[in-house]
């Protein structure tokens, strides 16, 4: 579904991303792991176009996107959250969300803001997520799991394909991580595939069908948790160092 | 969701519950108060019948001027966020088109002034095509760039007079009734520019633009093509102030690059938004009343001096200090704005 072929990303002399190159298939949640400074972060936005790579292609149900610009990516079903909560201040949460429903064309862009199905879609969206309550808040006002969550709902509204999450369980309470950790799950199984960045090794190993690990910004290892768990290359590079740490 | 007949009542209040968001905005409006007040401006000058009140027309004339000008601004500054203190470039553009077209083929610019607009906006499209790339500081700075090349080329440009500009017929009404076309005509775009004003805030455009005023990234992220949205907001905004300025230079009975060219008239466009409340409605059309308001009072009773200028700028100071988003938006954030001024 999402294939990356040897995509790098250069700041200067760095090589944030070098040569790397992994796949998404679709309807499983893939996660993205690799200790700091791997390149994971970097990788996501070269896929989103936030920022461009230097080189190599994405590709996209057959589609090469990687040219395209962000918004065009995220209308063709590729939507992303960001590590830290963008949300946009002085709108309410349902602004926020029905923000970013499709728009096509001129006729779209002078209707009505908030049309009456959008908002009822908005909002079957935030009840699915337990946050009904919170539509008419200030985006600024909400905590930082709230603030998670409504970065869930917009990206919902987008009626994506894929879905690119950028640590959604980094800062957040045990209780709303389980919460947010069904809530992937249940999409998932609606059909939606996800690609996830995650430092939380216990969640991904629970969540995930397939890992790629990055190190160094190249792709060091491939396969489902277990394979990975197993993999001494990863364990070098990765998760000995995290484990010891974590626990 | 344990039984159907619970289900069935929970999606119906959920119904009215959502039906109810939509509203909630239009409840607080009074919509007949923008009327009232259109209907009022039009009356006025039926003034002149009973007595001498040129100046008064005059002065309603000028602050609608600023109304559309200030209003025309706002969509690119207000909505989107992008300052700009060049605006008065398309003032000045507007104001050459339709004065040259004047005064080549008599044609009124009151006639030309959507024409006259249009050429603006497609000025601001292609300016908003290149400086629009930039945002916040590195933006206000090429704007101010803008003016300072097109005063240049205004000032050396023969066909249009240069520095000395080209003076335009007067028309050959009654001194009395000579203000009333142009102030008509004002009193139709001001009203026109917050129609479209009220419009846009309430659209799929608007809401764009307003998401790009606050973080461009996740708004291009969202799906929203926001280079093409910015740029269209610099072309309609700039549509009404080269409107403004078509209709301005015909009733100054002349074209001349320092009455359009100066700082002076783009930085009332930005105080006036930034005291009323950039990103509302109202905002601009109150700020320039009040700003129209006190420069008057303070010149008639300070005199034409470097000191009016200076208490207007202590009540602008301080005037923020109680409103940090301008008078509209800080009533409307602590929910106290009358209902009469909730155009939003």
């Amino acid at each position: 579904m999402l294939e990356v072929k040897n995509m790098s990303k250069r700041f200067g002399g760095i090589r944030a991303v070098d040569d790397c190159s992994f796949t998404v298939r679709k309807g499983e949640i893939t996660a993205l792991i690799g200790p700091n400074g791997a390149g994971k972060t970097t990788a996501f936005n070269c896929i989103s176009r936030t920022m461009a790579p230097t080189s190599g292609e994405v590709w996209l149900d057959g589609e090469r996107i990687d040219g395209l610009r962000p918004h065009q990516i995220t209308r063709r079903g590729l939507s992303r959250t960001f590590q830290i909560s963008r949300n946009l201040a002085d709108m309410t949460v349902l602004e926020n969300v029905i923000c970013q429903s499709r728009t096509e064309g001129w006729r779209d862009m002078f209707r009505p803001a908030l049309s009456e199905a959008e908002i009822a879609k908005a909002m079957g969206i935030l009840d699915f997520l337990g946050i009904t309550r919170i539509a008419q808040e200030d985006g600024s006002n909400l905590s930082y799991g709230q603030k998670k969550l409504m970065d869930l709902a917009a990206l919902l509204m987008s009626d994506p394909k894929i879905i690119l999450l950028d640590e959604p369980a980094g800062g957040v309470n045990p209780t709303l991580l389980e919460e947010i950790v069904g809530h992937i799950r249940e999409l998932n199984a609606k059909g939606l595939t996800v690609l996830i960045v995650e430092h939380n090794m216990e969640l991904i190993m629970r969540l995930s069908d397939r890992v790629v690990v990055m190190a160094q910004g190249t792709v060091i290892a491939e396969g489902t948790p277990e394979e990975v768990r197993a993999d001494p290359a990863v364990l070098d590079a990765y998760l000995g160092g995290v484990l010891e740490a974590e626990e | 969701m344990s039984n159907i007949g619970e289900t069935s009542d929970i999606l119906a209040q959920r119904k009215t519950y959502n039906a109810g968001l939509s509203q909630v905005s239009d409840k607080s409006r009074a919509t007949w108060f923008p009327l009232l007040l259109l209907a009022l401006l039009t009356a006025l000058p039926a003034l002149q019948l009973v007595g001498n009140y040129n100046y008064l027309i005059h002065l309603v004339l000028y602050t609608l001027c600023y109304v559309v000008m200030a209003s025309g601004w706002n969509i690119l500054g207000g909505y989107a966020g992008y300052i700009s203190l060049g605006h008065n470039v398309f003032f000045a553009v507007g104001g050459y088109f339709a004065g040259m077209v004047f005064a080549r083929l008599g044609i009124s610019t009151i006639i030309i002034a959507p024409i006259a607009g249009l050429v603006a906006a497609a000025l601001g499209y292609l300016i908003g095509l290149i400086t629009l790339r930039v945002r916040g500081p590195s933006f206000i700075i090429s704007s101010l760039a803008l003016v300072m090349i097109f005063r240049i080329a205004f000032e050396n440009w023969h066909f249009v007079g240069g520095a000395a500009g080209v003076s335009l017929q007067a028309n050959d009404m009654d001194v009395q009734w000579a203000k009333l076309p142009y102030y008509y005509a004002f009193l139709a775009m001001a009203a026109f520019a917050l129609w479209a004003s009220y419009r846009i805030r309430h659209s799929k455009f608007g809401l764009g633009l307003r998401a790009i005023s606050k973080d461009e990234v996740k708004a291009e992220s969202a799906g929203i093509d926001t280079r093409f949205y910015k740029v269209l907001a610099c072309a309609i905004s700039a549509f009404f102030v080269g409107m403004a300025g078509a209709v301005w230079g015909e009733y100054l009975t002349y074209i001349r690059p320092n009455i359009f060219l100066v700082i002076l008239i783009s930085v009332n466009m930005v105080l006036m938004c930034i005291l009323g409340g950039k990103g509302t409605v109202a905002g601009p059309a109150l700020g320039a009343v009040l700003i129209v308001a006190f420069n008057e009072f303070f010149v008639a009773t300070l005199g034409a001096s470097a000191v009016n200028i200076m208490a207007t700028g202590v009540i602008m100071a301080v005037a923020l200090m109680f409103f940090p988003n301008g008078i509209i938006g800080t009533l409307a954030k602590h929910r106290k704005l009358p209902r009469i001024l909730n155009w939003d």
